[in-house]
């Protein structure tokens, strides 16, 4: 089953501060919500056990990120591979800044998941990510304007 | 728009024309269904009343569709009215419950039987969501059967008293306003209507209807009225003409299930067609095997056949609407009403219980979407009157009133 999600958010922060954050892997470990048993494997992949809530059910993921493709100073891809409660996911996703305090990051995702939680269906789990998404994306921005001021 | 419902409006805009407002409406309502989506499902599977359905639905000025514009609401048609709670049947029977009690039932009823004075005080706030209805019909010992009513009231100087018991009230227990039926106590002429503030004295909740096989996301209760005093301001219609407020107001709520249950199967194609491509059995995905795509034809067929059908009921009352003098126009409006209901309640039950089976052993899961609207879409083979009574009432349609054989 497969899954889109897009969007944008405004960090009031300097895009190269941005930039190196949002690629350096000790960063994204501290602002992952719901998150257990974090590794940083090295400068850019890291492992973690996540909680994932729909309605009142919750299940774990094992899943593993990595920053795959580079292009400083604007762009840049994340790969995250998840397992775990009978399902497994693996997201594509990049992101795009322009402008500089505030900087923009346009951001996309796609994921395939197949097992237990793809029943679920694109609908329901669209919904469901989208506030999970936007509760990350709002962790990070948190993080990243903490440490610009 | 979600692509179905995109669809369904692109054709009928195309075929029937469709006003910029009337779009906006429709847009409003694709909107406000997407945010739905995850309360409603949270919702249900706590098996609680869904509280954010007025919230997003006023939020997105969607609380009045089809009142008029002079009172504040949209001034939707039937036909725009059945589209709006076409995209809300994608997210769910308790949705359109709501919805359909609230506006097609309460709402509409007040507009179309109201004096002036009862319209300008019920309908700007009906559109706002400051007031919510209900439609108190049916009784313990009186569904099928209104003519068994035992609500009675009583005159008591400048209002009236009423006593006794509603049963099964969707809303009953969310709303502030609800039309009741009820008998004259001394016997004799027909029940009235009457709109009834839940907060007065005498009117109690006695019980939350939790335990339901769906539907749990919409309220449903059981409510006693003791010597509860209404206005006379509040008698809507004629004293004695009861029947005629009740069974106008199924009409436009039958249309409304009707439309619901269209979307119901809007949503188990999408499903069915997400997981019959990507599930993997025997080597290839299951949508590959034959007999699985039987059960997706049939869907398809289902939803096809219905659509045009509820469309049809709503354009007839909307013809109806512009010469209502025309009593044979409300006959059809009336027949095809109850056909659309009965046809498009039945497909979208049945679409939900191929929908689950394509799905196997997950699609018995609480936490299937799909199976949720195997739940929820049963009841509307029961309210707003029964498979049989709408076989009844088709029957006699075709065959002459003399044949009406629940007289
Ligand atoms: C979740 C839910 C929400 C509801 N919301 C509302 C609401 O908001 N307002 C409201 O007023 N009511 C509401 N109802 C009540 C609903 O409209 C009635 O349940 C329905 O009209 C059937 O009445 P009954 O349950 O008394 O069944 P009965 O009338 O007792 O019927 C029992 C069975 O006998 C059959 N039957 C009855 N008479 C005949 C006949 N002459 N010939 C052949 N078969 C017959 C029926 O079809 C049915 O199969 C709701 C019901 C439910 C379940």
């Amino acid at each position: 089953m497969q899954l889109h999600l897009d969007g944008s958010n405004s960090i009031m922060a300097p895009s190269e501060s941005v930039y190196s954050l949002l690629t350096d892997a000790a960063f994204l470990a501290t602002t992952l919500p719901d998150a257990e048993d974090v590794h940083v494997l090295d400068k850019t992949s890291l492992e973690a056990t996540i909680k994932v809530r729909v309605a009142v059910v919750s299940s774990k993921l094992r899943i593993k990120m990595a920053v795959t493709a580079t292009q400083p100073p604007t762009n840049a891809s994340l790969a995250v591979t998840g397992t775990g409660s009978g399902s497994n996911m693996q997201i594509s996703s990049s992101f795009e800044l322009s402008g500089s305090s505030p900087t923009t990051m346009k951001w996309m995702a796609d994921a395939d998941i197949t097992g237990v939680m793809a029943g679920l269906g694109s609908t329901l789990l669209k919904g469901f990510a989208s506030k999970k998404v936007a509760e990350i994306f709002e962790g990070i921005t948190k993080a990243i304007e903490e440490r610009a001021k | 728009m979600e692509a179905l419902f995109d669809a369904s409006v692109q054709e009928v805009s195309r075929l029937l024309g469709l006003t910029d407002a009337e779009k906006s409406v429709l847009e409003d309502a694709d909107a406000a269904a997407s945010e739905l989506v995850t309360s409603e499902f949270e919702s249900y599977v706590q098996r609680k009343y869904n509280d954010q359905v007025p919230v997003i639905l006023r939020r997105h000025n969607l609380m009045g569709v089809p009142i008029a514009s002079k009172y504040g609401g949209r001034g939707a048609r039937q036909l725009v009215q059945a589209l709006f709670m076409e995209r809300m049947g994608q997210v769910g029977m308790g949705v359109v419950t709501f919805a359909d009690v609230h506006q097609c039932l309460g709402s509409l009823v007040i507009q179309d039987w109201g004096n002036e004075e009862q319209r300008s005080r019920y309908l700007p706030r009906a559109a706002t969501g400051d007031v919510v209805l209900a439609y108190g019909l049916t009784e313990p010992e009186a569904g099928s059967d209104p003519g068994s009513l035992k609500t009675t009231f009583v005159r008591d100087g400048s209002s009236y008293r009423l006593t006794g018991s509603k049963y099964l009230i969707s809303n009953g227990s969310v709303a502030t306003n609800m039309i009741v039926f009820a008998y004259p106590a001394e016997g004799g002429k027909g029940p009235s209507a009457f709109v009834v503030d839940t907060k007065q004295k005498g009117f109690e909740v006695d019980m939350r209807l939790e335990e339901k096989v769906g539907l749990f996301t919409s309220d449903t209760s059981l409510l006693s009225l003791t010597d509860l005093a209404v206005p006379k301001e509040d008698l809507l219609g004629v004293e004695g003409k009861g029947f005629s407020v009740a069974y106008s107001a199924l009409l436009n709520g039958r249309i409304g299930i009707g439309s619901g249950c269209v979307g119901v199967m809007e949503d188990c194609l999408n499903q069915v067609r997400e997981r019959a491509t990507s599930r993997v059995q025997h080597g290839k995905p299951i949508g590959k095997h034959q007999l699985i795509q039987k059960q997706v034809a049939f869907i398809e067929s289902s939803l096809e056949s219905c659509r045009w059908l509820v469309y049809r009921a709503a354009l007839k009352k909307d013809e109806y609407e512009k010469d209502i003098s025309n009593l044979a126009l409300r006959g059809e409006a009336d027949r095809l009403s109850a056909v659309a209901k009965y046809m498009s309640s039945r497909s979208a039950f049945e679409s939900a219980d191929r929908a689950l089976q394509i799905f196997g052993g997950f699609g018995y899961s609480i936490m299937s979407p799909v199976a949720k609207h195997f739940l929820d879409t049963r009841v509307a083979r029961i309210y707003e009157g029964t498979d049989e009574i709408m076989e009844l009432k088709i029957a006699s349609s075709v065959l002459g009133r003399e044949f009406e054989a629940y007289r």
